[in-house]
């Protein structure tokens, strides 16, 4: 029987041939699990297809469409760069399409993009944009990197070594500093002791999501020398979609395991999580509000660790030797979970779509800076779930989603309150 | 030639630029294969095309305009809810209007008359959940949690819950539709008023057009609204467990309880499912293929080929299920007593019960036919019967026959003799046939198997359900009807004169029969001597089919 070399690779689009062939089109990755499907409200998981209803921006439609690039029936058009890239890469289609076919739809999304890179038509301007940011003041926004630190408060507490290290990240440290705080403020408060990055640059999460593998990968080489040359043990992330990238994209830009990495990645949920167990995270000041918790997908779905594959497809389009699918089992739902219920006086309630069902909420992965009404349409259909439960305030575990959803309850003017997890944790925390 | 201009603009009238494209790159988003159900076949190959353009409606308003549009401009066009039926509910033709329901989501539940008004766009899971809130259930049809509701039933519409509550055509009540020339066809007790609640009406009952055996493939004309009636099931809910890919509602076990009962011998397996009906228990009573059984334990294709390819026809012949599921409708002690009698009827036949878990992954809600392409890729189901319990078991064993022959390319099964199960508590019984194979390999055994499992059919007698659309009307009409063809053809000339809904069904297996031609050696049938078509699509059809021929000499 003859076979057919493969690898995950995303750099070459006919690696995925086979996954995008096999599409059936049974649209599970457009709907909530139908096991938890709650009716016919809030009943999908597909901010791009939500966004625009054609089937081409559904993963089914766009299955289609990567392997008529490989069949090289469909030239580039403005079209087909807005269908490639409208679309956060939440990794939603990807896990509902593991849960009966293992077909490897995000990473063939990822490979299309990469595709638009290689043929010199992608990424997005707002995108290059981002990439010339990120080479002239290393962060994404063209900030002063002299500024990157000016979160920092006189009144904490950086260890100049520690097997901690907090990787702030560019939101937290330009726009979100009340993260960045709030994260710092929980470690001195539960005596953890953490240092900082002497010279802080960008994770590269823009550039590895729209295709720019070449300047993401020069990033993760030297962020995780620079890690390196400080001993450290853990990394911390409070931003979601940093952990993603040191967690899976890094590995996966050099082509090593997650396991290989000469230290250990987590983020804040789970850190939280392990302190209250440890009973160094002592949260006694009642939060009296009724709070509902946001899966961010960087940290949920997408969180799986990498393992680089290549091997064989044969017969029946069985693989060897065996291939580990990253089936989003790995994500981080129960750590923030237990955190949050465990403030007093908080009366936390679940959204209706939940961990791996959750929508996203349409700003991360380049999605808010090119497709801005797709951000905003994405966080306002999330934000009337919050209603339909009757949160006071919302929750996430990213500045991303914070910022996205924060700016649609400020132009809608719901009485919604929207905060980091950090900032949770720290308003329960004595002062 | 494309959409014409005029006509376009017109459709933008209807929908706004939002809702209308001819972007090659949004069209080939609707591409039916390369993968799905009936996809990587000869039949997806050679009969399906991408759409000229594609509108997304929201009212049966709008449909209905967008169709007199189509008549006056002579579009050819095919409705479309979700698109998983496989190539039969894709554009045929070139240069084709898909009109996509999906924005047609309205769904309102009548709490005093248990019923619900569904649009096209309505899935089941939605609807399913709907019904479990409030004590209530439907069947999710075969085809997967994820059918249009609308669509499964006006074509399918059955799974093992049918073993209770009975056939779809009964639950079809109040009914909207936009027939082929563009006018409003309301049927039952809607045709006399704004009453959803009855499926019969005036005059005769139109629901034998609306869906004969398994549905006409949207040639003629668009159901846009529905009501569907919905049984009583029982109060307590059903909790959804588990994180993706290991999620299943957790079961009310003194209320709804699958128990699988491991029989000694096919005799005993079918006595049981007699006996069962006899005594009007049960949910749901089914047998069901054993490599479904490996698809549950794998958690990978590789490993479902590792645990498959041990078994041997030895095993699969002496395999014999019976799996049943017993609700407590109207109480514990009801599901108690039908318990005890399941026992008794097992002990006298010897079934043994095998530990079950006390959970529901499949039927109930999530009818989860996504995992039949695990194994190979692709899949179809090469026929259903719905007729006694007695043929239902005598059904497989004469495909299973016939397929070796064909296998490979056909999945290596064991001879497995498919799948039979109990409807209307046995007044019914039900066969169906899967078949699975790799798309990437030569596929005419697949192409070949299809279309000569009529023939095996006919030779024994056995009415199926794809007698219709599925396989050449010239073949099946004549020994079924003696002039069912005829009739589906003044039936079809009748309501779509200008042949513009989804042509050229349902003359359409016709047509790849004459086009491919590795299917001519099995052309043992009369095709008519003149044409059938109006004007335009005959001369669209011949050129269609010159150009496929063409293509063949190119890639030889």
């Amino acid at each position: 029987m003859p076979t057919t070399k493969v690898n995950l690779e995303t750099t070459d689009l006919n690696n995925y041939k086979y996954d995008m062939s096999r599409c059936i089109k049974c649209k599970g990755c457009y709907w909530v699990e139908h096991t938890y499907m709650p009716g016919v409200k809030f009943s999908t998981r597909c901010p791009s297809n939500v966004w625009n209803d054609f089937d081409a921006y559904g993963a089914f439609g766009k299955m289609r469409i990567g392997h008529a690039m490989v069949e090289k029936k469909l030239d580039w058009s403005p079209k087909l760069l807005e269908i490639i890239y409208a679309d956060p890469l939440c990794g939603a289609c990807d896990v509902a399409c593991k849960r009966n076919l293992d077909l490897e739809i995000g990473l063939s999304l990822e490979a299309m993009r990469v595709k638009a890179v290689q043929d010199g038509v992608g990424p997005m301007p707002a995108h290059k944009k981002i990439a010339r940011n990120i080479a002239a003041s290393h962060n994404c926004f063209g900030s002063e990197h002299g500024d990157r630190k000016g979160w920092l408060t006189p009144d904490i507490q950086v260890a100049a070594k520690a097997d901690l290290l907090y990787f702030v990240g560019c939101t937290a440290s330009y726009t979100n500093p009340e993260i960045a705080r709030a994260t710092a403020k929980i470690l001195n408060a539960t005596g953890t002791p953490f240092m900082l990055m002497e010279d802080e640059w960008c994770c590269g999460n823009t550039l590895q999501s729209v295709g720019m593998l070449d300047e993401a990968r020069e990033l993760a080489r030297r962020n995780i020398d620079r890690v390196k040359s400080t001993g450290a043990r853990r990394v911390l992330l409070s931003c979601a979609e940093g952990y993603r990238m040191w967690k899976v994209e890094y590995p996966k830009l050099l082509n090593i395991a997650t396991a290989d990495l000469p230290f250990e990645v987590v983020h804040l949920t789970e850190l939280a999580d392990e302190l209250l167990r440890q009973g160094s995270l002592r949260m006694t000041r009642p939060v009296n509000a009724r709070v509902t918790y946001h899966d961010s997908c960087s940290i949920s779905r997408l969180a799986d660790p990498w393992t680089p594959w290549s091997g064989e497809r044969g017969w029946m389009g069985t693989v060897s030797p065996p291939l580990k699918r990253r089936r989003g089992t790995h994500g981080l739902y129960a750590q923030p979970r237990n955190v949050i219920s465990n403030i007093p006086g908080i009366d936390f309630v679940e959204m209706i779509r939940i961990r791996e069902n959750a929508f996203c909420c349409g700003a991360g992965r380049g999605t808010k800076e090119a497709f801005p009404t797709l951000a905003s349409s994405s966080a306002r259909h999330r934000l009337e779930e919050v209603k339909e439960i009757g949160a006071e305030v919302l929750v996430s575990a990213c500045p991303w989603c914070k910022n996205n959803f924060a700016q649609a309850v400020r132009e809608d003017g719901e009485a919604v309150k929207v905060m980091d997890f950090a900032e949770l944790i720290l308003a329960s925390l004595e002062a | 030639m494309a959409i014409l201009k005029e006509a376009y603009k017109a459709l933008e009238t209807i929908v706004g630029a939002r809702y209308l494209s001819d972007d090659p790159v949004i069209c080939q988003g609707y591409q039916s294969g390369p993968a799905g159900y009936e996809n990587g076949t000869g039949y997806e190959r050679v009969m399906t095309k991408l759409p000229g353009a594609v509108i997304l409606p929201r009212s049966t308003e709008e449909v209905q305009k967008i169709v007199k549009i189509c008549v006056r401009y002579t579009i050819p066009y095919v409705p479309y809810s979700t698109g998983f039926y496989g190539p039969r509910s894709h554009c045929h033709v070139g240069n084709e209007l898909l009109i996509d329901l999906k924005r047609l989501n309205d769904f309102e539940f009548d709490e005093k008359h248990w019923y619900a008004t569904v649009g096209s766009g309505v899935v089941y899971s939605q609807f399913q959940e709907e019904c479990l809130r409030r004590g209530g259930y439907v069947v999710i049809g075969g085809g997967g949690a994820q059918a249009s509701v609308i669509a499964n039933l006006i074509g399918d519409g059955w799974s093992p819950l049918s073993h209770r509550i009975g056939l779809p055509h009964r639950r079809i009540l109040g009914t909207e539709m936009v027939l082929p020339d563009g006018e409003i066809l309301r049927m039952g007790s809607l045709a006399v008023g704004d009453d959803w609640y009855w499926g019969d009406g005036i005059g005769p009952d139109l629901r034998g057009l609306l869906r004969g055996y398994t549905g006409l493939r949207g040639c003629l004309g668009i159901v846009t609204r529905m009501a569907v009636k919905v049984l009583p099931f029982q109060p307590e809910r059903l909790q959804p467990t588990g994180i993706s890919p290991n999620t299943a509602l957790a079961l009310p076990e003194k209320r709804v309880k699958w128990i699988n009962y491991i029989m000694p011998s096919k005799e005993a397996q079918v006595k049981a499912m007699y006996e069962i009906c006899k005594a009007e228990i049960g949910g749901a009573v089914t047998k069901v293929p054993l490599f479904w059984r490996a698809i549950a334990k794998a958690e990978c294709k590789e490993e479902f080929w590792d645990l498959w390819l041990k078994e041997t026809p030895e095993t699969v012949a002496n395999f014999h299920i019976v799996r049943v599921l017993l609700i407590g409708f109207t109480s514990e002690e009801q599901l108690t007593y039908d318990e005890n009698v399941l026992s008794d009827i097992m002990m006298e036949l010897g079934g043994q019960p095998r530990r079950t878990k006390p959970s529901d992954e499949s039927w109930i809600k999530n009818a989860d036919s996504a995992g039949m392409w695990l194994m190979c890729g692709s899949y179809v189901s090469v026929d259903y019967v719905i007729e006694t319990l007695k043929q239902a078991t005598e059904h497989g064993p004469v495909y299973a026959e016939l397929k070796k022959k064909y296998t490979p390319p056909l999945m290596p099964d064991h001879g497995d003799p498919g799948w039979f199960q109990t409807f209307e508590l046995g007044y019914q019984g039900y066969s169906e046939f899967l078949i699975y194979w790799d798309q990437d390999e030569d596929t005419t055994g697949v192409d070949h198997f299809y279309l000569e499992t009529s023939k095996m059919n006919i030779d024994h007698r056995f009415y199926t359900a794809l007698i219709g659309p599925h396989q050449p009307l010239y073949l099946t009409g004549p020994k079924y009807g003696p002039n069912y063809h005829e009739w589906m053809l003044k039936i079809k000339n009748e309501f779509d004169p200008t042949w513009t809904c989804h042509p050229p069904v349902p003359f359409a297996h016709d047509e790849f029969v004459e086009r491919a031609p590795w299917m001519h050696e099995l052309k043992t049938w009369e095709s008519p001597k003149k044409s059938i078509y109006p004007k335009w699509l005959e001369k669209q059809l011949a050129a269609e089919a010159r150009e496929f021929r063409e293509s063949l000499q190119e890639r030889k």
